[in-house]
């Protein structure tokens, strides 16, 4: 009877268990959002299957993540959805290599009551390698929608911070419950910057290169012997902990890559300074002034990202009565800005293998940019192999992603047309072997927002926003003449008023820009956030100070509209 | 489009060159000038031969060498370049200024070829500049001597090659401003001593403990925190690295004289040092230097018990002594500060001339290369029209090893290497209010009123 009840007691935890791994990989779906298949078969379509490599009237096979066949001759399976490519063109998914996608700036850290050291906190003093980009990836982050529009399947993420903010990761911009199901390289990098901590040591360049130099020789020495320790620690003193110490350790035996925010071409220099001298493996993540880099950049084996945040082309004064020295300065400025476009392919044309990053570019501008560059001179094969296979050989993923070869992750771009074609738009991206379809822009007016999208923007908005200097509050006038969106920033404290470029309003994701006068300089500040009805709840950003506040506004009298 | 694009790679190419030039030294000989060359006397219609940079022969009716340059400088007058001591320009940081003791830090790190202030330097004969940390802390960082070699992409080329490091401590209101408005040490000058020491007794102790680690053999050693900060020190205790500081009271010179004394270091300039005439005997009988203004005092208490004779009082009491400018605007008419140690105490064209070129050389540590006209030295080198102690005499021409940096002749309006095309054009300007008052940039701590209502 015992030995009876026994098996039954057996057999019934069998089948409890039976029951619960049915639950793990039926996975039931009771939003019904869960595609039907995830083996997709791209027909008839131009495929580039690399840069330069192109295979006309092709079907692309991806199954389970995984990109299983290319070619003219693909056999689909049954359960294939098959997708209509004519006119279609497909591109290995686009890469970026350093940028904050995804990433939550934290809430400011409270000014501790002992500043005035020469050793603030850690966390103050924004020393912190031992932290990880992970933590502060939210996945619902419109940065990571956005990206994924203009096809971008991966990203090199990195942390807000200052000095030394934490480890990057190589995440991909999927949908995601989950931060782990985004990660492609945990930890890959040590990201690093010239950010000097508020009224505390480090305060600038000066204490953060020498900061910089004691660290990493700290962590040469105390890497050798906490290895002795580690070989056999009898009769030695225990070394001492300390995650900020250790997280150098890496970078120390190379096994790791520094990634600097250097965009300016003294920043960068000043990068591959501390590279020469204490002998790490160096990538300059955000390059935006690289002409005069060159040789540095190839003497020093420093890898580069070129960042697509490219300035605004300058506007000469229409006055008909401009004297010779005007005309004179307007020319030097347009050269200087030529300057920067003309750069990519002398880069490229002297053998400097770089990829692309987003990092301060707004993501509205970004296409636009890559055109300009290509304009410029750079081939259109180059600007891809930037946004592809050359990003990934830098980070080390070309073995899973980078080209569209077979039983390489399922990163796919997939354009109406060639993608550096002004009007084409990308329809859809595969990421990890999954479908998003895209709002192509064929639905949308002149600005690509739809007509249903406009009456929800157009209007005025009052808008409140916590800036550095205190609340300011003022209207946010967005309206549209001959087809075109234009818009107003409009303070209530007796500043002129600024025009708003760049405005865009996708999935109910609102951004624009517009420009400040502060202190004889020119801000320009970034507006990104979304509209809920007739709310909008949004961030305000000064790339230059790496800087945000929030913004809020209300929309006025939302029945007239 | 494309034009465009041509175009203004052609405009790179030529100013890519330049920059490649201005690494390089030049040969030229210039002919038939008024030569003063400080440490032998001034020469009529004499030739200078320079050859890679150097000054290879001085005479007269020399043979210009195949293939180089002639240059007819009858009627003008030759000096060495101006070389000025105490300069905040082309740094792009000045101070970091959050913490006492930042002997770490050096403003090799945060030159900035990109500064026009540069230029204009070159266009009052100046050749070298001490690019100075700023005096927010009792001690500052590293200082770096620079060749004013314009054009330049890379800020190191712009390194004064092979001159010593210096460091820059500052005494007095400065570091104790920073103090009081922080409520803590130095908040007065005895604070300020007691740092000092305090800093060199700790180097002494992470001196010890790093030569006990590398005697011991094997890797079996637990090593010391590293430190650069003490390093630093250590290199100074070691008489490595020249101080320069910045005083104005006498009894905070002869302060530091004595702290000095007690920790056996030898090598000290004072700048500013506007009471230096006070305590003259004792600096000469320390062999400590001089670098001061030449008649600029009363901007704040400290700073009122001056006079114009400082310079011929420290001079005539055998006081090295150079006359600076702190200032992107007085650096461009060093000659004339100089000349006010004639009005004001009547001393020789010599002796004034060496306050500007061979005296701040001293004080630099590079009087090896510099600082006057001789054979085997750099050719670092500016051409007059009138003597340089006139009040009539405009620069003509400055070199660096030989190369020709400035030229009246073909001054552009336009200097600048560097433009940002999201800059306004109204931006362009002679002189900014960033010229002025760079010794407390990037330290802005405190205001007048937290200063007196502590």
């Amino acid at each position: 009877m015992k030995q009876q009840r026994e098996i039954i007691f057996r057999h019934s935890l069998l089948l409890l268990f039976l029951a619960f791994s049915i639950n793990i990989y039926a996975q039931s779906d009771p939003t019904g959002q869960a595609p039907p298949t995830r083996t997709y078969a791209i027909t008839n379509a131009t495929i580039i299957q690399a840069p330069g490599k192109v295979i006309e009237n092709g079907t692309l096979l991806i199954s389970n993540g995984m990109i299983i066949n290319v070619g003219t001759s693909v056999s689909i399976p049954d359960n294939a959805q098959e997708i209509d490519g004519t006119d279609l063109f497909i591109y290995p998914g686009f890469i970026d290599g350093m940028s904050y996608t995804g990433a939550k700036r934290p809430e400011a850290i409270q000014r501790p009551n002992n500043l005035f050291t020469p050793n603030p906190p850690n966390d103050y003093a924004g020393i912190t390698p031992e932290q990880s980009v992970i933590d502060q990836i939210d996945v619902t982050d419109n940065s990571i929608e956005n990206l994924r529009q203009l096809g971008f399947t991966v990203s090199h993420s990195v942390p807000y911070g200052r000095m030394l903010p934490g480890s990057g990761s190589i995440i991909l911009l999927s949908e995601a419950d989950h931060t782990d199901h985004l990660i492609l390289k945990e930890n890959y990098s040590m990201y690093t910057q010239f950010e000097g901590a508020p009224g505390a040591y480090p305060g600038n360049t000066l204490g953060i290169m020498a900061k910089w130099r004691n660290l990493f020789t700290n962590a040469s020495y105390q890497r050798v012997y906490a290895q002795a320790y580690s070989k056999d620690p009898v009769g030695l003193n225990r070394p001492t902990q300390d995650r900020v110490v250790e997280a150098f350790y890496p970078i120390v035996a190379k096994e790791k890559s520094v990634f600097y925010n250097a965009s300016s071409l003294l920043e960068a220099q000043r990068a591959i300074r501390l590279k020469k001298e204490l002998n790490f493996n160096l990538t300059i993540g955000n390059l935006e002034e690289g002409w005069y880099l060159i040789d540095q950049i190839k003497e020093t084996n420093t890898s580069v990202f070129m960042s697509l945040n490219l300035p605004d082309k300058p506007k000469n004064s229409d006055e008909d009565d401009k004297s010779e020295e005007i005309i004179e300065l307007e020319k030097k400025r347009m050269d200087a800005y030529n300057r920067h476009l003309i750069q990519f392919r002398e880069m490229k044309s002297q053998g400097v293998t770089f990829g692309f990053s987003t990092m301060g570019a707004t993501s509205s501008k970004i296409k636009n940019n890559l055109l300009s560059i290509i304009e410029a001179g750079l081939s259109e094969d180059d600007a891809l192999s930037a946004l592809t296979i050359d990003a990934a050989l830098l980070l080390g993923i070309e073995s899973i992603t980078g080209t569209l070869d077979v039983g390489k992750i399922g990163n796919a771009v997939v354009s109406t047309g060639p993608y550096f074609n002004k009007d084409s738009n990308v329809k859809m991206v595969f990421i990890d072997g999954n479908k998003y379809d895209l709002d192509t822009k064929e639905s949308r007016t002149a600005n690509g927002v739809s007509a249903e999208d406009e009456a929800v923007l157009i209007g005025s908005w009052s808008y409140s926003s916590n800036t550095p200097q205190g609340e300011q509050t003022g209207k946010m006038i967005i309206q549209k003449n001959d087809d075109v969106l234009s818009g107003i920033m409009s303070g209530n404290n007796g500043a002129p008023d600024s025009d708003m470029n760049n405005i865009s309003f996708v999935n109910g994701n609102l951004s624009f820009d517009y420009a400040v006068e502060f202190g004889g300089q020119t801000l320009e500040i970034v507006i990104e956030g979304d509209i809920l009805g007739t709310d909008f709840d949004g961030v305000a950003s000064i790339s230059q100070f790496n800087a945000s506040w929030a913004i809020t506004a209300t929309k006025d009298n939302p029945d007239q509209n | 489009m494309m034009k465009k694009f041509t175009q203004s790679i052609l405009i790179l190419f030529f100013i890519t060159s330049w920059s490649i030039a201005s690494a390089q030294t030049g040969d030229l000989l210039i002919k038939n000038a008024t030569v003063i060359t400080i440490t032998d006397g001034t020469l009529e219609n004499t030739d200078v031969l320079v050859r890679n940079g150097k000054i290879s022969r001085i005479g007269s009716n020399l043979n210009t060498p195949n293939g180089v340059d002639q240059l007819d400088a009858t009627g003008k007058f030759l000096m060495p370049g101006i070389i000025d001591a105490h300069s905040h320009i082309a740094g792009s940081s000045i101070n970091e200024g959050t913490s006492q003791v930042t002997a770490e830090v050096s403003m090799e790190d945060v030159v900035d070829p990109f500064d026009v202030a540069i230029y204009r330097a070159l266009a009052g004969g100046v050749t070298s500049i001490h690019l100075m940390h700023g005096s927010a802390n009792v001690i500052g960082g590293r200082n770096e001597t620079l060749k004013l070699r314009y054009g330049s992409t890379n800020p190191d080329d712009l390194r004064f090659e092979g001159a010593p490091r210096t460091i820059k401590f500052a005494l007095g209101e400065n570091p104790t401003r920073g103090g009081r408005a922080r409520g803590i040490q130095p908040q007065s000058r005895m604070g300020v001593e007691a740092m000092l020491r305090n800093s060199f007794s700790e180097a002494l102790i992470y001196k010890k403990e790093w030569e006990e680690f590398r005697a011991t053999k094997g890797d079996r050693k637990t090593p010391p925190e590293y430190s650069l900060r003490m390093e630093t020190l250590v290199d100074i205790l070691n008489g490595d690295i020249l101080v320069h500081c910045h005083s104005y009271r006498a009894d905070e010179i002869y302060m530091l004289m004595k702290v000095f004394s007690d920790f056996g270091i030898e090598k000290l300039t004072f700048q500013h040092a506007n009471e230096a005439y006070k305590v003259a005997p004792e600096l000469a009988e320390f062999g400590a230097s001089a670098s001061i203004f030449s008649d600029w005092w009363a901007y704040k208490l400290e700073v009122y018990n001056s006079t114009a004779y400082n310079a011929a009082i420290l001079t005539q009491n055998g006081v090295n002594t150079s006359i600076n400018s702190d200032s992107g605007e007085l650096i461009r008419h060093l000659f004339h500060e100089a000349a006010k140690s004639q009005k004001y105490g009547q001393l020789s064209d010599n002796e004034a001339l060496a306050m500007i070129t061979m005296n701040p050389a001293i004080q630099l540590g590079i009087d090896n290369r510099v600082g006057s006209i001789e054979v085997g030295k750099d050719a670092d080198l500016a051409i007059f029209d009138n003597h340089p102690l006139s009040i009539y005499a405009i620069p003509l021409m400055t070199f660096i090893d030989g190369v020709k940096y400035f030229d009246k002749e073909t001054d552009a309006n336009d200097q600048r290497i560097y433009i940002n095309p999201e800059s306004d054009i109204e931006e362009v300007k002679i002189l900014t209010a960033d010229d002025h008052d760079r010794c407390m940039q990037d330290a802005d701590f405190v205001d007048f009123y937290s200063l007196f209502n502590n």
